[in-house]
Parts: structure tokens; sequence; C-alpha cells
């Protein structure tokens, strides 16, 4: 048996390649695992019927979409269940109900992602919509970091960047609808510009993942798929509802979408308000300097945030192409007491007189795209082309300090907003296009991606300077089945890349060490020419209990405009941050492997990695200050040294009994610096290790609802002593989170409930990879979390 | 049996990995000191005259090197404040600065220094504007820990 469905397998493998629709296969049974023949199956809402055979198989032929399976059979009750198909072959196993046992619904178990697991060398988890809507946090890597070897770097309760394993900015690529997504990276107080409620899957990579997605993805890639399209001939609608209790939190997501038969649109609202969120705190000290908090609230952290999307395309057996339309805005306060590190002295009055108010500083971040994907299919030749356009526009609002020798009163001939800190205007235009061939038992990609970057900045205090990027990369990569447990990979990769920085010279006069004053040079034109050739080799090997799989490759990095030409004081953290014009690109070399078993009631996974730089390009704070250009601060220099990595996540899973499970969730990382100045330190923002416990009760049948669940998860994060200069020694903790839900019917609707208490004891405790670690700033308090899901047919069936 | 195998197997990795984590030789996390207490000057609440000169003098100290210290002037007319200490020394009203008091000056320490008492004149010109001020000290040691001391001072 098991040996047909390998075989099935290995047939959809292929016959997806050719034709644009992919094969759902399943197989029916009763309750003691009996198949159950001549079963009747529709798919609702579609002219597709299906009868299954004496082994009780069956099996339909379809394209992408979300699909209705319903089940009528004399003596079994009737259920119907939803599936998805993505690109790949689905799996069902239908169990049956007979009328004379307990209601025992049908379960439908997708292995689409198992699969893509098995095949894929590289470490791979998928995380979906119900994940999402299960952990929702407040941004998308927040949601996102409850996975092992996934934490974040956060400001706030809105904003936060992926840290894959310890590694994050311009080292992880977060790639949406196929196209990557350029935001700020590099500033640790910029969150990353995407909607959760629009992230329908989410692909993440750890480790290296360049061949595919270009330079930058040297820790690993967070990929954020293009929602599902609608079923042929649906029509219908989705309504999110959420609230939150630390932060005031309320908002609402709202989805359209209607598809005849090859024209289709679906189109999204976000919207999200909140206020200042709470710590378990009445008292802050940054440095020695007391801050008294009004009833708990950080001053100044509450934001809005809308999201716009709108999806519309064309879709035929052989040919599709889809644009994907979207803006998302937000404005979010910076803690008030203290921009970065320093404190400041505030109008308490005025900021406690609302906690929704959004007064400086602040921050309004609009991200602007327009993608379009198309694919063809002919003979043996998958074809895809993705085209990009976006626009980023960063603006960082503050009271005008006259740092360093500034004039005291902003002069009136400066056209630049008395207001404006910072400004940064991104324009991005991009291309990837790729050719899957099916050749035997080969299955080769190649591949080519471009970008084209226009970098602006503007506002009264400087950082980096404007820019321009342009590269080009190719690749190639091959799976190479050779039987039905080997499968091996080998991928190459060529780039070429050129930045052009731009000079900028200061507003305001500096006294130089003669006493005369001028006005400084802080960039000269720069302009760097790059290129580098990766490549990337691994393994899987799949059994029937036991998955193995290896990759050992090399990646790399060109430097970003800020580590080559940063020049300038950054008030937030005390610092002359200065670039260094002769960096080389960074070079990575990164082995990771996994071992899984499973076993019946248990699986379990080990996965570890190795990671070695020869030139990791790192912030260096010196011990020197810096008199002229760095107006009396810390001379911080971007310097180059060796590193060395490991670490690795343990996932143990236990079936206890049918409704209840238990999983441990673990990950490790060490980093050394192995030359340099910090030689023997650590890496900035390296996360400690922690132990994530959950048990989990499903109950077959609650309040006439089959999806109903309770989890609890208990987290144990250790100490962090391995630190490096300006970095703080963070204190262990452990926290509790409980999330509940289940399904109801409001008439002929489904309505999902899903509600989270986060930090049930109100805990006090840091983050070491908060922005805010530095000054103290504890993580927010207890949080309930609400969220209400209810989709609409309008078609009547 | 060959899941015992790949126990064992899992084990073996999982051991392996961890002794990997050697201690390695002693590293300095920590940050030096900045002492203005007994004979340091300026204090908080400080009060220094136009038109003379004045000693700034601190004991600045470290466990393995101190690096060098930066002392910044600035005014606080407009409260803006990033004073690490913890009374105000009564602020009065805020004001427009025309012409107030800025000094920017690093000092180098000499090298190998674990203590230093450094004492430096400094002179105000009579022109400035008088008021509440801000006299930052930042001081750094060999590996680049900095500390930071942000005190009030008024200038009359």
């Amino acid at each position: 048996m098991k040996k047909i469905m390998m075989l099935w397998f290995s047939t959809f493998f292929c016959c997806g390649l050719f034709a644009q629709t992919y094969p759902l296969n399943g197989i029916v049974t009763d309750d003691f695992h009996r198949p159950l023949a001549g079963i009747n199956l529709k798919l609702n809402n579609t002219n597709y019927f299906a009868l299954s055979d004496s082994l009780g198989r069956f099996a339909f032929q379809l394209s992408n979409g979300r699909y209705e399976v319903q089940v009528n059979a004399i003596g079994y009750y009737a259920a119907r269940n939803q599936v998805v198909v993505d690109g790949k072959a689905v799996q069902l196993v239908l169990k049956l109900a007979p009328y004379s046992h307990l209601l025992n619904e049908v379960t439908i178990k997708s292995k689409a992602g198992d699969d893509h697991r098995k095949e894929e060398s590289l470490n791979v988890e998928l995380v979906k919509a119900d994940f999402i809507q299960r952990n929702l946090g407040g941004s998308l890597m927040n949601t996102l970091q409850r996975l092992p070897g996934i934490k974040t770097i956060g400001i706030g309760s809105g904003q936060s960047k992926p840290l894959i394993r310890g590694l994050g900015f311009n080292r992880v690529v977060v790639v949406d609808k196929g196209i990557k997504h350029e935001g700020q990276q590099w500033g640790a107080d910029h969150g990353l510009e995407i909607d959760q409620f629009a992230a329908e899957e989410v692909e993440l990579i750890k480790g290296a993942a360049s061949f595919v997605y270009g330079a930058d993805a040297i820790g690993g890639a967070i990929n954020i798929k293009a929602p599902t399209l609608p079923a042929p001939n649906s029509f219908g609608a989705d309504v999110n509802l959420i609230g939150k209790t630390n932060n005031g939190l309320y908002g609402t997501s709202v989805r359209l979408f209607q598809r005849k038969k090859k024209l289709f649109f679906d189109s999204r609202f976000t919207y999200q308000n909140y206020g200042d969120y709470h710590v378990p705190a009445d008292t802050l000290y940054v440095y020695d300097f007391a801050v008294a908090l009004h009833k708990n609230y950080l001053r100044n952290t509450a934001g809005r945030e809308t999201g716009i999307h709108f999806n519309s395309g064309y879709v035929s057996e052989k040919f599709k192409t889809v644009f994907h339309l979207s803006n998302s805005y937000s404005k979010s306060g910076f803690f008030a007491n203290a921009h970065g590190l320093e404190p400041r002295r505030v109008d308490a009055d005025l900021h406690d007189a609302s906690a929704r108010d959004i007064l400086m500083p602040y921050q309004q971040v609009n991200h602007f795209k327009l993608i379009n994907r198309s694919s063809w299919i002919a003979k043996h030749h998958q074809l895809e082309l993705e085209l990009g356009y976006q626009h980023n526009f960063r603006q960082e609002y503050n009271h005008y300090v006259n740092h360093g020798y500034m004039p005291p009163v902003y002069p009136a001939s400066i056209n630049i907003p008395i207001d404006l800190e910072r400004e940064f205007d991104k324009q991005v235009y991009a291309f990837h296009a790729k050719d899957q061939m099916a050749l035997g038992k080969h299955v080769l990609q190649v591949g080519i991606n471009g970008e084209l970057q226009d970098n602006v900045i503007n506002g009264w205090s400087f950082l980096v300077p404007a820019f321009k990027q342009k590269a080009l990369g190719a690749y190639a990569y091959d799976k190479f089945r050779l039987n039905d447990r080997l499968l091996l990979h080998g991928a190459i990769r060529y780039d070429v890349a050129q930045l052009n920085l731009f000079s900028y010279t200061d507003w305001f006069f500096s006294e130089t060490a003669s006493g005369s004053v001028e006005r400084l040079v802080r960039a000269d034109n720069l302009s760097r020419n790059f290129n580098s050739f990766v490549w990337s080799v691994g393994v899987n090997y799949n059994q029937d209990l036991f998955e193995f799989k290896a990759n050992v490759g090399k990646s790399f990095r060109i430097p970003i405009a800020k580590e080559l030409g940063a020049n300038g004081v950054n008030y937030h953290y005390f610092s002359y941050e200065k670039g260094n014009r002769t960096l080389n690109p960074e070079q990575s070399y990164q082995a990771d492997f996994s071992i899984a078993l499973n076993s019946g009631n248990w699986t379990a996974k080990l996965s570890p990695f190795f990671n070695y730089f020869p030139n990791y390009i790192y912030l260096n704070p010196s011990a020197v200050h810096d008199y002229f250009y760095g107006a009396g601060n810390q001379v911080f220099e971007y310097a180059e040294s060796e590193v060395n990595r490991y670490g690795g996540e343990v996932q143990v899973k236990y079936q206890l009994s049918p409704q209840l499970t238990a999983e441990v969730l673990a990950e490790y990382l060490y980093a050394e610096q192995l030359s340099g100045d910090k030689k023997g330190y650590t890496l900035p923002f390296s996360s400690p290790a922690s132990a994530l416990f959950n048990v989990t009760y499903a109950p077959e049948k609650l309040w006439g609802s089959s999806a109903a669940y309770f989890s609890l998860d208990y987290r144990i994060t250790s100490v962090q002593n391995h630190i490096v200069p300006p970095e703080r020694k963070t204190a262990g903790y452990s926290l509790f989170n409980f999330q509940a839900g289940t399904q109801i019917r409001m008439g002929s609707h489904p309505l999902n409930i899903s509600a989270q208490l986060q930090n049930i004891f109100n805990t006090r405790y840091l983050n070491h990879t908060s922005f805010y670690r530095l000054i103290g700033l504890p993580e927010q308090g207890r949080n309930l979390v609400l969220s209400l899901k209810m989709p609409f047919n309008f078609n009547h069936q | 049996m060959k899941t015992k195998q790949l126990c064992i197997a899992l084990l073996a990795v999982t051991a392996a990995f961890s002794a990997c984590k050697k201690d390695s030789e002693e590293i300095d996390t920590v940050y030096p000191t900045i002492d203005l207490t007994g004979t340091g000057f300026p204090q908080q609440c400080s009060m220094i005259k136009r038109g003379e000169k004045f000693i700034f003098k601190a004991k600045l100290s470290d466990n393995v090197e101190l690096g060098s210290v930066s002392i910044d002037v600035h005014h606080n007319f407009d409260h803006h404040n990033h004073s690490t200490e913890v009374n105000d020394c009564g602020l009065s009203a805020v004001k427009q600065a025309l012409k107030p008091f800025l000094l920017i000056k690093d000092f180098p320490i000499p090298i190998g220094q674990k203590t230093y008492e450094i004492a430096r004149e400094v002179s105000v010109p009579a022109d400035v504007d008088a008021g509440d001020y801000h006299f930052l000290i930042r001081l750094t040691d060999k590996t680049g820990w900095q500390t930071l001391k942000g005190i009030s001072i008024k200038i009359n």
C-alpha cells in the first residue's frame, strides 16, 4: 500500500510540471481505517464528482484554488471540508463516522506541506493562515517567532523585523509574491511593511538560500506566497475583527473576491488602530533618570496601520497572469521619554491626556507595491515571470534638537521641515524570470533576477547618503531524483552589482580644530562594483519513518550603502557611525542538517547548523571619540571579522491521545568572532537559548464544533551573558501564553473565534533583541487578543 | 532495530554539538565608571560663572583599560533634557537661545591606565547666554564599552 502511495506521489510530482492542474487524491475509510468503496464525493460550486474505488481511493484533477469537498454516503454522517490546491499534489484521508457512533466528522489531512519539506534540502517550515490566526502577534514577524529559530528585533507593540538563527537586517530576505520586499532593512527601529492578514501561506527557510533569492539571503528567507486563487465560479468575502486589551487595539480586515472561469479579482482592506502599550512597571530608569509611567503606559507608543490589496488576473489551463497591487501605511510613535538611548524630558500632562494620540517623536511609513506574475506551461517547460515596482517612503519626525554644532535656533532659510529628522525615499524596479524543465529524473530550474534601486534622503539629521544600486544575477538549480528515497540537489549562481553613493554636505557649520568654521562634507561620490559566485549542494533521504536532509553552500551579500557610506551621529545610540568604503562583499559558508523521526505517536526533529564567515561586516564600537565629524561621540566603525556560528533547533511532538498533544520546541545559538577588534565576543543581537513547552487539547466535539482547541505555551528563555558592546546582559525569564478557539455556526455562516491570553502572569521581562533593550524598557504585559473570522459565500448552491 | 540506531545517532549529534561549546577566555563585559563625588567638578546643579575658568575634574576607572573621554556642554533652554541624574535643579523658564555656550571636546587618556584622574581647564566666554546647561561626559574603555553621565548645570 505504501509503495503504491509512493508511486502515486512521484507520478503526481511529474504531472504537476506538465499541466496547470494538480491531483487531489485521497482515500475514504471508516472509523477502523477500512476502505469504503462507492462513496460519492462532490466538490461544491463545481461540476466535479468522484466515486471511491474498491480500495476506497478517489482522485480529482484541479487547478489552483480553494475547494470544498462534500461527502454524502448512506449510513454515514454527511460532511464538508475545505481544501486548498496550490501548485502541488494534495492528499486526503477521509474518515467517515457511521450514524451509530458518536459523531466523528471527516478529517482531511493535507500532506502537501510534508511532501514539499521532503523534497527540499534546505530547512523549510510552512505556516498557514490558521497558524497566524491562532498566534496573532503585533506584526507578522511577531506571530512567526513562536517557531524555533525565528526571533525578532522589535520596537513597540506593532513593529518588528525577522531574525533567523541570530541573523537579521540585510541578511534575511523577505519575498512577497515572488519579489524581494525592499524597505529600510538596516534600522533596528524599522519594522517590516507587511500586512499579516493578507498572508495566507508563509514559507520560512532557515539557512542560506542565496541561490534562489539572491544575495542577502545569507541568514535565510521568509517567502510570503501569493494568495491562492479563488475557486472557479466563486463569489465571496471574509470578515476579520481583531481586538487586543494591552494596547487597546481594534482592527478589521475585509476580503472580497470573485472568480468566473478565467477572470478573477481578490481584494482586501485592513485597518488597525492601537494605543500606548502597558508594561508591568510604574517607574523605569533610563540611565539613572527615573521615568514615572502614567498607569503603566509607555508614553507615545500608539499607532495606526492600513493595508489595501487588490489582485486581479486571467487564469487558463496553460497561461496565467496576475496583478498584485498593495499599499501599506503606518504611523507610530517612539517612546517619548527616550529617543533611542537619549533620555528626554517630556510634557507628561500633554502625553498622558490620551493613550491613543501620536505625538513627537514618531515615524510614518508608506509602502506601495505593484507586482505582475505570469506563468506559461509548454510541454516540458514551466515558465514564470515576475515584474515588480515598489516605493518605500519613510519619515521620522522629531522636535528639532541642536545636537553637536547644529545652530541653537533652526534657521528659517533651510527648506527641510523643522520637524523632519530623517526621510528615506526608495524606489525599486525588479524582475525575476525562471524556467523549470522536467528532464527525465532531473528537474532543472534556471532563472535570472535583476533590480534597480533609487534612494533619496532628506531631514536635518544625516546618517546614510543617497544612492543608486543595480544588481543582476543568474542561477541554475538541478534536482535529481536518484530513486524513491534519494534526492540530490545542486545549484550555482553568479551576481554582478553596482552601487553608487552620492555626496552629502552638512547644512550647518562645524568648528574645526583651528577654530574656523566650515560645512562638513560627510559623503563623497563613491562607485563600487561587485561580483560573486555562489554554490550549494544538498541531499534528501526519506524512509517511511525517517527523513534526513543536508545542505552545504556558500552565500554572499554586497555591503549596503550604510556600511560603505555612513558618516554621521546616530543620536539613538550616542554613536558616530562611520562607514568603510573599502568593504568586500560578505561571504558565508553554511552547513545545515535535519534528522526527523516519525513513529506512530512520536515525531522528533533535530536541525543543527554550522556557519562560517571569513568576513562578517558589523558596526564595531571603538575606544575613541570623534571631535570633528562625530561631535564628540564614540566612534562606531564598520569592520570585518572572521566569525563562527553554530546552533540548532529541536522539535518533539507526542500524541498522548487523539485529543491531547504535547510538544517541545527548543533553540540554541552560539556565535563567536575569531578575529578583529572584538575577537572572542559574540555578534550583536544573539538571541538567548529558549524552549517552548506546549500542551494542546482538541476535543472531538465541543458545543457542536469539531474545530475547538485549547493550547498552553510555556516558554523559558535563558539568560544572555554573551554580549558585545554596546549590549547589556539580559536576565532569563519564563512566560505563559494560552490560546483557545472554536468554530460556531451563525445561521448558515461558520464563525471562527480565536482567543489568546499572552503573558498570563504579567511578567516583567526584557527582550535581549528589542530596540529598547539598551534603556531597559520591559516588554508588553498581559494581553488578551480576540479575533473573529467569518467567511461569506454569495454564490447560492 | 533501526529506530534504535537512529535514536543513538540523533543523541550523538546532539552531544557533539553541545560539546562544541567551549568556554572562551575571559572577555571584558564591564562598563567604565565616572566618579564625580568628592573633588569632582562640575557636579549635578553646579554653578559656573561667565567669563571665568573652571577645572573639569573626574575620577575615571575601568577594570581593564580606559579608552577616551569626551565632554559636551550645551544649553537646555528648551528643557529637552538628557540628564542621567535624578533631580533637575529647578529649571528656569523656557527661553530662546541667542548665543548659547557650546563646547565639544575629547581628551585622549594615556595608554594602559585602569584609573585616571582627569583635570582640564575650561573657560566660559563672558558674552554667552546665562541659564540651564547640560554637561555630558562620555567615557569609553579599550573594548568600546561607553558610560554616559549627563549633568545639569547653571551658567550665570
